[in-house]
């Protein structure tokens, strides 16, 4: 919850550079809520990105939600479609990271996680909130605020197992982005990055035994 | 920014995220899954942050400004994983990392 305070109030910094006002922040941060998008949107800007653009690249790095929402069909399956509904509606990054976790360990349902990520959202809005007044009084250098959504990224990244399955989607993914962003594929750099992680550590499991009865079509499937 | 342009950017990226989030979920939900397609599932987690930590660090465009533009998110980052990996605690990381990056910009 705290984590969310902390790259809020940077990216409702960033909000206040480009003119926002709280509430926009705050409405933005509610039905929006995207840690990665909403940083994207005042850099864009800044940038000197059109309308058009600043949206197909925001919804294109958003596309990685779908891999989200599609991890939790399991778990989901037992609970009544509201519920599944609302807590898709409020998946991200962070509290993925927080409930895929959970998952794992056990003891945990969909309305808990679902009431985590009413918390973290809440507590997401209120930060961007005060960051906008604090950016409209406060003059704060934006590449230091953007650093602070790097740094939860790199935290959820090295907390993961460090199997070498792991090893490879991630080692995959990097040269993924990377490779996209050479052909100058910016916005789709991190769906695209994702899948060829997933795919080439599904095919490293297959090949090293490690994947059980791998369906041919299970990967394609991503 | 202007009302009319933060409408227009609000309305279409919150429609199109709410469908990112919601379509897959319904559409996979309540299927018997193959254990392959689980175990891929599996794998999405440390793929898309790998994805999403490149995308901050590495572009082909990193060193045009010289070594240390480049090289400074980088320490910065190394710190982070540091705090990460005793701390476990999203709050640190992401103070440290904020103190870590902007002490480096200042030297």
């Amino acid at each position: 919850m705290l984590g969310y305070v902390a790259i809020g109030l940077p990216c409702g910094i960033l909000c206040s550079s480009i003119g926002l006002n709280p509430w926009q922040a705050l409405l933005l941060s509610y039905l929006f809520y995207s840690g990665a998008g909403q940083f994207m949107i005042p850099n864009m800007y800044l940038a000197g990105a059109s309308v058009p653009s600043i949206i197909a690249s925001v919804s294109l790095v958003n596309t990685r939600q779908m891999l989200y929402a599609a991890s939790f069909a399991k778990e989901c399956s037992r609970c009544s479609r509201i519920l599944a509904f609302f807590f898709a509606a409020t998946v991200t990054d962070e509290s993925y990271g927080v409930s895929i976790k959970k998952f794992e360990e056990g003891n945990w349902s969909v309305k808990q996680a679902f009431m985590v990520n009413l918390f973290s959202q809440s507590s997401w809005a209120w930060a961007n909130f005060a960051g906008v007044l604090i950016g409209t009084s406060v003059n704060v250098p934006l590449p230091i605020a953007a650093f602070a959504m790097t740094s939860i990224f790199i935290c959820l990244l090295v907390t993961q197992k460090l199997t070498s399955i792991n090893i490879v989607a991630m080692v995959f993914a990097m040269f993924g982005v990377f490779g996209c962003k050479v052909l100058g594929l910016r916005g789709p750099a991190i769906l695209i990055g994702a899948i060829i992680g997933v795919v080439f550590a599904s095919l490293y499991g297959f090949a090293s035994g490690q994947f059980p009865k791998a369906s041919g079509d299970s990967v394609d499937e991503l | 920014m202007s009302w009319d342009e933060f409408w227009i950017i609000f309305a279409v990226c919150a429609v199109t995220i709410l469908l990112c989030r919601v379509v897959p979920l319904f559409v996979l939900k309540g299927r018997e899954l193959p254990q392959g397609f689980s175990y891929a599932l599996g794998l999405i987690p440390p793929a898309v942050f790998a994805a999403l930590v490149a995308n901050d660090l590495l572009s082909p465009e990193m060193f045009d400004a010289g070594l240390w533009p480049a090289a400074a998110p980088l320490i910065a980052a190394v710190c982070v994983v540091i705090i990460a990996l005793r701390t476990k605690s999203l709050l640190w990381s992401a103070l440290g990392g904020v103190a870590a990056y902007g002490l480096l910009l200042l030297l």
